[in-house]
């Protein structure tokens, strides 16, 4: 079975390779059909591959097993987390081609399959990411996935705005990969090794008794720069606005879906096995590094999320917020943080997916995302409109969604203060969802004014040929699936408790956590959804009482569309975060 | 503004500086005899009969990084492709024939038969000398741009069927998959180099599936190299911006 692996990179691959060579002489539904029938195949390899995840499976690429326990191949691993991302990644590409299904404009025209197989690439190369056992190998995946983004992103290249976008997306990212890549190096004069497991046992056997050098700690920082680039935690986090709100609605499902997620779910695994032992950085100074950095990406992305009007902008900056709680469960260090962000990252994964969908829906009706310019006008959108409610609340961790369970359970690991970070973000991202709903689908209060400082959202291009006169069913029922999935994951008995163990049978020696909800977890849930009602409700009716302070001013000025000044927060960044893993090997 | 940018550019700047310099102390000295993987690396190449122990890297021990890479190529001409077509605003307009200096003509037709054998040499050549599938491609490629110094851009162009580049561009990738796969198919693993025989060492057939993975790889970058070419070449002489919009 394990000989299988690389199969959910090879398969996506081969099926846009053969689009791409044929695509001048296919009909475009043949083009789409091949793309369902390749990344469907692919989800049902990965779902195949999960099941027999246990005990966690390994490959040597080319069949180059270790020798005396070394090895010149390139390793793949086949664990629970790696094949649940693989799955999530496969699963959520055949819902954003489905999306796409007939409607969605493709140029160049002449060129039938080319957008099919650019998302397909894109799979395979998230897919790679995620089985990766090899950190050379991770970061050729995350080049992979990264370039196919860029493109994706600017695919709709008559709009200055998605050119834009997509070229501080690619600096952005480029940097981070090299910041990795440069870490990577570090690594490999150190260990002479590049299989992560591998790197981590070269490094506590080259540390002995000493613990930690500078070489470990700039090592460290590099490549959690590349993998927090990804992750878009603050300050590492401006390219995402700027690139989900322009990219088209099936790649912007993917990428606040999973891409984002993957960065997170990469420095888990990067950490466990290569930092975690003796010789890297010590569990303190871990922890203090991701939950300060994951507090500070909630609060600013929660802030900024309830200041957007542009819809796509704030469901770009509700991602940042989430992809913060995700990165301070990750960065306790427990099983239960891990089970709780693992379950958390797939509930985030459909409701952020379909409120992506349901904005697609409003930009190809009515050539606008703007809540100030719709107020009112799709009130006709039935279906869109209670979708867009419900993955509001799914945001808001409203029991029994899957981002409840996970929501609650991280929380209680989490423990404290922090356990207010959560509430809060959740509740203010939710809530600024719900005041759109509000507004938008039932027009409830007065219209909004326009204030300074605001990408406004209107006059944008319709993603279809013209706009829609009706909305294909399509496009209705992906969300509906999608939502439908959120709520599975927090609501089917015992998946929990499944997830928890592939988790923990990898990050936590097998570890025996008890997933379910408890009164705790529900209370907080709900006390979130209410408030993210009452914050909804207030700026529905008294808008001026919930207006920008002028402290929120300053904060939103940071985000320039300018690259240079992204580049600066990337130092600085890496400076920080430099800063915050120093105590440990100060004192090793 | 501009003033909190340079604030945050030094911090950011002084603060990895520091790190990486600090990083640079601890590095093993140079010229040292301890390369655990380098080692490692040479013998799995000489096992197999390969002479370039970069080929063997490339094609054999790592060739599912070279897969990576050679979708990274491949993604990046699919994003050329979008990216760099005519947007609603432009129209193409055939490019005026220019007139090229005797000598620079001369020059360009003497040397480009010669760079496109060098090319194809480099390539053929992979596992045995310095070179293989990568550099080649990129030579063979940029020989047949010499057509547009020497003469102009419509006999490149005349040279140049984008089609086929871009079928053969795909194709490549799809040899590389298969050969990938066809070691899954026979039950040892993907991209395992046990299916041909080894051959004798130092020969052009030496080396099992790396002389055949290097092709697919040459043939790639060869066909992207000019694909993307083509589309930046598009951009510069065909595709004008409308007048008046």
């Amino acid at each position: 079975m394990h000989h299988l692996l690389p199969l959910l990179v090879a398969l996506p691959l081969l099926g846009a390779a053969v689009l791409v060579a044929t695509g001048r002489h296919l009909p475009r539904i043949a083009a789409e059909i091949t793309g369902f029938a390749v990344s469907g195949g692919t989800a049902a390899l990965a779902v195949v591959l999960l099941l027999d995840s246990s005990p966690p499976m390994v490959e040597w690429v080319g069949g180059w097993l270790p020798v005396g326990g070394e090895s010149v191949g390139i390793l793949v691993v086949g664990d629970g987390p790696a094949l649940g991302m693989a799955t999530l990644v496969s699963l959520l590409t055949l819902a954003a081609l489905a999306y796409s299904w007939r409607y969605f404009d493709q140029p160049p025209h002449g060129r039938t399959g080319t957008f099919t197989a650019l998302m397909l690439v894109f799979q395979g190369g998230m897919c790679g990411f995620a089985i990766a056992g090899d950190l050379f190998n991770a970061f050729v995946f995350f080049e992979l996935m990264s370039v196919t983004a860029y493109a994706l992103t600017g695919y709709r290249i008559d709009e200055a705005k998605a050119v834009q976008g997509a070229l501080t997306f690619g600096v952005v990212n480029s940097l981070g990969a090299y910041a990795m890549l440069m870490g990577i190096a570090l690594l490999y004069a150190r260990t002479g090794e590049l299989a992560m497991t591998k790197i981590g046992r070269g490094l506590d056997s080259a540390a002995g008794q000493g613990g930690p050098d500078a070489l470990v700690l700039a090592s460290f920082v590099l490549v959690l720069t590349g993998l927090l680039v990804k992750a878009a935690a603050v300050p590492f986090h401006f390219w995402l606005p700027d690139a989900h709100a322009v990219a088209p609605t099936p790649v912007c499902m993917l990428l606040s879906g999973v891409m984002v997620e993957l960065g997170a779910y990469g420095v888990w695994r990067v950490y466990g096995t290569v930092f975690a032992g003796p010789g890297g950085i010590p569990a303190a100074d871990l922890t203090r590094a991701l939950v300060t950095l994951g507090a500070v990406t909630a609060a600013v992305g929660a802030v900024m999320c309830w200041y957007q009007r542009h819809i796509k902008r704030l469901l770009a900056y509700s991602t940042v917020a989430h992809t913060g709680l995700f990165v301070i469960g990750l960065g306790i260090l427990t099983p239960e943080g891990d089970d709780g962000v693992a379950l958390y990252m797939l509930g985030h994964a459909g409701v952020k997916a379909a409120l992506f969908a349901c904005a697609g829906v409003l930009l190809d009706r009515f050539g606008s995302v703007d809540e100030h310019a719709l107020h009112g006008r799709a009130g006709q959108l039935r279906a869109t409109g209670v979708m867009f409610g419900i993955g509001a609340l799914g945001l808001a961790g409203l029991p029994t969604f899957g981002t409840g369970l996970g929501k609650a359970i991280t929380e209680e690991a989490v423990g404290g203060p922090l356990t207010v970070v959560f509430v809060a973000a959740s509740a203010v991202t939710a809530g600024a969802v719900l005041r759109v709903t509000a507004r938008v689908f039932l027009g409830l209060g007065p219209r909004p004014e326009d204030a300074e400082y605001e990408t406004s959202g209107s006059d944008e291009e319709p993603e279809t040929p013209g706009l829609l006169g009706r909305i294909p069913d399509t496009m209705t029922i992906v969300p509906a699936v999608l939502l439908a999935a959120a709520l599975a994951v927090g609501s089917v008995p015992g998946f929990g408790e499944l997830v928890a163990r592939y988790v923990n049978e990898t990050g936590s020696g097998g570890a025996h956590v008890s997933v379910h909800w408890t009164l705790h977890g529900a209370v907080l849930g709900v006390a979130s959804t209410v408030l993210a009602a009452a914050l909804a409700a207030l700026a529905v009716t008294r808008p001026r009482w919930v207006a920008a302070p002028d402290w929120a001013a300053p904060l939103r000025r940071l985000q320039s569309g300018h690259v240079g000044d992204y580049v600066a927060w990337l130092l600085v960044g890496a400076t920080v975060l430099g800063a915050l893993a120093l105590p440990g090997v100060l004192g090793g | 503004m501009n003033r909190l940018r340079l604030w945050l550019l030094a911090v950011g700047g002084a603060g990895l500086a520091a790190l990486l310099v600090a990083a640079c102390l601890d590095l093993p000295a140079f010229g040292g005899r301890w390369h655990p993987y380098g080692d490692r690396a040479v013998q799995a190449s000489l096992d197999r009969h390969i002479a370039n122990t970069i080929a063997s890297v490339n094609f054999d021990q790592r060739a599912y990084d070279t897969l990576g890479e050679i979708s990274i190529l491949f993604a990046a001409v699919l994003g050329c492709v979008v990216l760099l077509r005519e947007a609603r605003d432009e129209h193409r307009a055939p490019p005026e024939p220019a007139e090229v200096a005797r000598p620079v003509r001369r020059y360009a037709l003497l040397v480009l038969p010669v760079a496109l054998v060098t090319g194809l040499y480099v390539i053929a050549h992979g596992q045995l000398s310095p070179g293989g599938g990568f550099q080649g491609g990129v030579v063979a490629a940029t020989a047949l741009h010499l057509l547009y110094l020497g003469a102009d851009y419509g006999a490149l162009e005349r040279v140049r069927p984008l089609g086929v580049y871009e079928a053969s561009d795909s194709l490549a990738v799809c040899a590389y998959l298969v050969l990938g796969l066809a070691g899954v198919l026979a039950g040892t693993a993907f991209l395992a180099n046990t299916l041909l025989p080894y051959g004798t060492f130092n020969t052009l057939s030496s080396g099992g599936t790396v002389p055949l993975l290097n092709a697919a790889v040459g043939m790639e970058v060869a066909s992207a190299v000019v694909v993307l070419l083509a589309h930046f070449l598009d951009q510069a002489v065909e595709i004008e911006e409308e007048h008046g919009s």
